[in-house]
């Protein structure tokens, strides 16, 4: 992974973003905007579930509400990200924080996919008993703490030395 | 200090006591706290800009726009006051870690300058558009309303780009775990 980190520094992608010192901090600042939208989208639609909000909505509405926010600001994240890990490949493909980072955006992303995909195929079901289901209830407060971890364990790329041992940084 | 206005030397003393603090101290010697609480920071302004947008949006027109103004309201502000919270005590804990160097950061300033406006801009909503709710609370809100949620979108989308000038200004040129900053050369000449 070094190595190819190490190609990666030396591409010309990866060069004509570190020649221009404005473009990590602008594209991180587009990221943790897009952030905002994710995390307080995931959040609307998990506080319908438990009932602390839009009462006045089926979970349907609101989730049609949010959802296309949700994804498109997953794509924004996903462009940046990737800009990100191009023009300071080592610090992200070497970095504990984020291959762990990666792997809860992976359950993120499947628990959103697949309660869209369910929400469109049983509505009825959801509306009536899903939505008061304590499992259901639990779920959305942890695919809600997914999110916070992976902004935290995004800042944590940061600091990757904390890790220690697990860190492949060669700083750590 | 001899050529700085005697004003500033005051601030300047009382940063510098911020910095002495136990608390400050701790927040400098541990390798765990800061980049935890600077997590915690994140997780705070991503809610809170998130949840002001969702507002801004109605106002607007863009998304919840049929919904009334005031259940979309009572959704989200006691959210965006909370991670509001949470956002500026982990900022005030980072701030007196280096209180001297954010202080006389430039990017740090004019970010406290665009939350003083946006406090402003919600402020002067509340007592103009808000009061007026129930005559467009079921439709679109008036071109008052309209401006002030474009204004309070564009004011957070530069804090949020402000707050990461102010980490590269100062994280990648003086580490804020390094505690004798040499302020002198900080200050304008």
């Amino acid at each position: 992974m070094s190595q190819f980190a190490a190609w990666l520094s030396l591409t010309r992608w990866s060069l004509a973003i570190k020649v221009h010192e404005w473009v990590i901090p602008a594209v991180q600042s587009v990221h943790i905007v897009a952030i905002g939208v994710v995390l307080a989208s995931a959040f609307m639609i998990d506080l319908r579930i438990l009932g602390w909000a839009g009462r006045d909505q089926t979970l349907s509405e609101t989730t049609a509400r949010f959802s296309p926010w949700l994804t498109g600001a997953l794509v924004i994240l996903l462009v940046t990200g990737v800009i990100m890990v191009l023009g300071e490949p080592p610090r992200e493909l070497l970095a504990f924080s984020f291959w762990s980072k990666m792997c809860l955006v992976a359950i993120g992303t499947v628990a959103a996919v697949a309660f869209q995909v369910s929400l469109r195929r049983h509505a009825l079901q959801w509306e009536t008993s899903l939505v008061h289901h304590w499992g259901i209830k639990s779920l959305a407060i942890l695919t809600f703490l997914i999110w916070v971890c992976v902004v935290v364990l995004g800042r944590l790329i940061a600091y990757d030395h904390l890790w220690g041992s697990w860190s492949m940084s060669p700083k750590a | 200090m001899v050529d700085v206005a005697e004003g500033l030397v005051d601030i300047n003393s009382i940063l510098a006591a911020l910095e002495a603090t136990s608390l400050a101290e701790r927040l400098r010697e541990s390798l765990y706290l800061f980049p935890l609480i600077e997590s915690a920071h994140v997780v705070g302004l991503t809610m809170v800009f998130g949840t002001i947008a969702i507002i801004d949006l109605r106002l607007l027109g863009i998304a919840s726009a049929r919904r009334p103004f005031t259940s979309v309201a009572t959704d989200t502000l006691k959210w965006t006051w909370l991670a509001f919270a949470l956002t500026a005590i982990t900022g005030f804990l980072m701030f007196m870690t280096n209180a001297r160097v954010y202080f006389h950061n430039i990017y740090f300033d004019l970010k406290m300058g665009a939350i003083a406006l946006s406090g402003v801009n919600m402020m002067v909503f509340e007592l103009t558009t808000r009061r007026s709710v129930n005559r467009w609370d079921g439709s679109a809100a008036p071109p008052a309303g309209r401006t002030a949620a474009a204004l309070s979108l564009a004011l957070w989308i530069s804090v949020i780009f402000l707050g990461r000038w102010v980490g590269f200004t100062t994280t990648h040129a003086t580490p804020t775990v390094e505690p004798d900053v040499d302020i002198e050369q900080l200050l304008p000449k």
